[in-house]
């Protein structure tokens, strides 16, 4: 059980600023999620927690003692790696139950714990297998079940579902998640993928360039989405931005553009005639009408797209292609006009210079 | 047009069938005649080495040379064995060996594990691992007489003691350069999670990177043991009637009475046994160990 803390920590490698200025706090028993796109310095920070990188600038707190200068060893740490970095010349037994050996418990005491973890992650019948007889996926339960012995104060893991298929990689999730339940240990994951980073975590940091974007609940920042990456990484098929005008209508603001008029969210005072806004839209918040004839955002639907308990319809507006959740039972096909509706308070309106929401 | 097309299509395609299989035909010709070629050319003088040691003297100075003789002798090992206190000799050789190899490796590996792994600053790994090649790089020759008058002055002359400093001396910058080569290969991943699960530098090299590095250590030590071995010019001029190695002993049959073809080819022989014995026992270690890396699990 261990509090995380992120001080204005910086990492450079020679010219490249892979983290920059993260202050971030971890709550005792949280489960935080980093998630942003490959190369936004997630691994750089995860590494630099774990003692496995130093720290360019400011300072790190482990329950609230700087940790900056000790070794990874040190640090009562587990760790999972994208490559599960399972020891090829090692038992599944032996790779279980290494950090304990190396910490020197007796002999007894880590045969318990071997078999008590790799009963809770479902290999006891693996325990005598070398690392390369086993497939991707009891891999990867050999390497959380590692870090599972250690019993930690802290947990951390580097995309460690990415390498399984995309059907274990959904049942992996729930698991993850329930165990982290059970053992109520703080856990930091890593991850590029929205909808991990959306299940699994009680919090969530997103970052892009190094640079931290939001921390928050997954629904906080689904619903209130600081920014336009914030507001585009989340969420699938992705929200759609149309570039609009602030206008008078004749209920109020509208907010229109290339063949498109909305009416404006509240408060409306803060938007100013004339003003331009980048106007972002849930799929699922649109709603579809069938009389397009006069309808102020009219469209013909180009391509429909059956998910099987959804179907997203695709209809060009403002210049894109926006994304629309229907049933799946919709008898929607291409080519059929439509007019788009979206509730005032559903619409996120965004600053077209620095991308960040004018809602709040 | 399909017709038309697939017309001049089909001789073409039988054209091409045949010179292929001439050309199959003096590949394989090709292969085995090099295989043959180079058998040939390692084992001729082998088998004229056994043979000589079990011919007397009319067979074996007989010219033309005789490659089968009807008269089949042990008198060249008899003689060997009884005027030369060979065991002591072979002694020399095995203790030479074992205690040379042993340490370059382990002095080898740990300085390869180094340059391989820490970042050393004014970048040192290059010009240090470099530096180790360039001793190879002269004839050993070069350096005998300033080494004969060192290893004089530490009264090591005619010594074990003083081959084995020479061995290990001559088989680190080997030892080193292929074994960084090894150590690269081993994942960063892995060591990095070693690191994690508590181990210092030195456990991680230990538990993690030596076990996995065994069949590279085992290739190492082979090709190491066998240069020790077999070296002659240091041993001579190193030793004198204590500490001679077979080589040595074996150059002593030139006498200025004559050549003792027999006792010598039968040392020879003797010298050659426990080398090939050794080798065959390890090959699967050999092949896989210079192998290694080549093929991603
Ligand atoms: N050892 C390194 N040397 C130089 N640059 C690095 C190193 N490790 C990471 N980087 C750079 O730092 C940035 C962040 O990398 P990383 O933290 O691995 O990203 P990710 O979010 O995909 O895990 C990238 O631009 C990467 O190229
Ligand atoms: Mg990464």
């Amino acid at each position: 059980m261990a509090s995380v803390e992120f001080v204005h920590v910086s990492k450079r490698y020679g010219r490249v600023e892979a983290v920059s200025d993260l202050s971030l706090r971890i709550a005792d028993g949280e489960f935080m999620t980093l998630v942003g796109p490959s190369g936004c310095g997630k691994s750089t920070t995860l590494n630099m927690l774990a003692g496995l990188d130093e720290v360019s600038a400011g300072e790190i707190l482990i329950d609230d003692e700087a940790v900056t200068g000790m070794p990874a060893s040190e640090r009562d740490i587990a760790m999972v790696f994208q490559s599960y970095a399972l020891y090829p010349h090692m038992s599944v037994r032996d790779n279980l139950g290494f950090a304990l050996k190396v910490h020197g418990e007796a002999k007894a005491a880590i045969a318990a714990k071997v078999d008590r973890a790799a009963a809770m992650l479902g290999i006891a019948d693996l325990l005598d297998r070398k690392p390369r007889q086993l497939s991707g996926g009891q891999r990867q339960r050999v390497a959380l079940g590692r870090a599972l012995v250690r019993e930690p104060r802290l947990f951390l893991l580097d995309e460690p579902l990415s390498n399984l298929d995309a059907k274990l990689r959904v049942q992996m999730r729930a698991e993850l998640r329930l165990l982290f339940d059970r053992l109520e240990t703080t856990v930091v994951f890593v991850t590029h993928d929205q909808a991990e980073a959306m299940t699994l975590s009680d919090r969530v940091a997103i970052f892009d360039r190094g640079v931290v974007q939001q921390v928050g609940t997954p629904m906080e920042l689904y619903d209130a989405p600081a920014n336009t990456f914030v507001a585009g990484f989340l969420g699938s098929p992705p929200m759609t931005f149309l570039e609009a005008t602030v206008a008078d209508g004749a209920a109020g603001p509208m907010l229109a553009g290339e063949g498109f008029a909305l009416a404006a969210p509240a408060p409306r005072d803060r938007l100013r005639r004339g003003q331009p806004v980048v106007v972002g839209i849930r799929p699922e918040d649109i709603e579809v009408s069938r009389d397009a004839a006069g309808h102020p955002a009219a469209t013909a639907i180009s391509l429909v797209e059956p998910m099987g308990s959804t179907t997203i319809v695709y209809a060009p507006l403002g210049g894109k292609l926006i994304a629309i959740e229907t049933d799946k039972g919709t008898d929607l096909a291409p080519g059929d006009p439509i007019g788009i509706g979206v509730p005032p308070d559903r619409l996120h309106l965004f600053d077209p210079e620095t991308g960040r929401s004018l809602s709040a | 047009m399909a017709a038309v097309s697939s017309v001049p299509a089909r001789p073409a395609a039988r054209s091409r069938r045949r010179p292929s299989s001439v050309s199959a035909v003096s590949w394989g010709l090709l292969r085995w005649g090099t295989i043959a070629l180079a058998l040939l050319a390692v084992l001729v003088p082998f088998f004229w080495l056994v043979s000589t040691s079990f011919k007397r003297e009319v067979d074996y100075l007989a010219d033309p040379p005789r490659f089968l003789v009807e008269n089949w002798t042990l008198a060249g090992y008899e003689t060997l064995f009884s005027r030369n206190d060979l065991g002591h000799f072979f002694l020399n050789s095995v203790v030479v060996t074992l205690a040379s190899t042993a340490l370059a490796v382990t002095l080898g590996s740990l300085a390869a594990y180094t340059l391989a792994r820490a970042r050393l600053p004014f970048k040192l790994n290059g010009a240090l691992a470099f530096w180790m090649l360039l001793t190879r790089m002269y004839p050993a020759i070069a350096t005998a007489i300033p080494y004969f008058l060192i290893i004089r002055d530490l009264q090591l002359l005619d010594t074990r003691w003083a081959l084995i400093v020479t061995y290990t001396a001559f088989n680190l910058p080997f030892v080193v350069w292929l074994m960084i080569g090894f150590f690269e290969e081993v994942p960063a991943e892995l060591e990095r999670a070693a690191m994690i699960d508590g181990c210092g530098a030195w456990q991680r090299f230990t538990r993690i990177v030596l076990p996995i590095s065994g069949p590279a250590l085992v290739a190492t030590a082979i090709l190491s043991a066998i240069l020790a071995w077999n070296e002659f010019l240091f041993a001579v001029m190193l030793t004198r009637t204590e500490a001679k190695t077979l080589p040595v002993v074996m150059a002593g049959f030139i006498t200025d009475k004559g050549m003792l073809w027999d006792q010598m080819t039968a040392l020879g022989v003797v010298t050659v046994l426990p080398v090939l014995l050794f080798a065959l026992a390890v090959q699967r270690y050999l092949v896989r160990g210079l192998t290694l890396g080549a093929v991603k699990e």
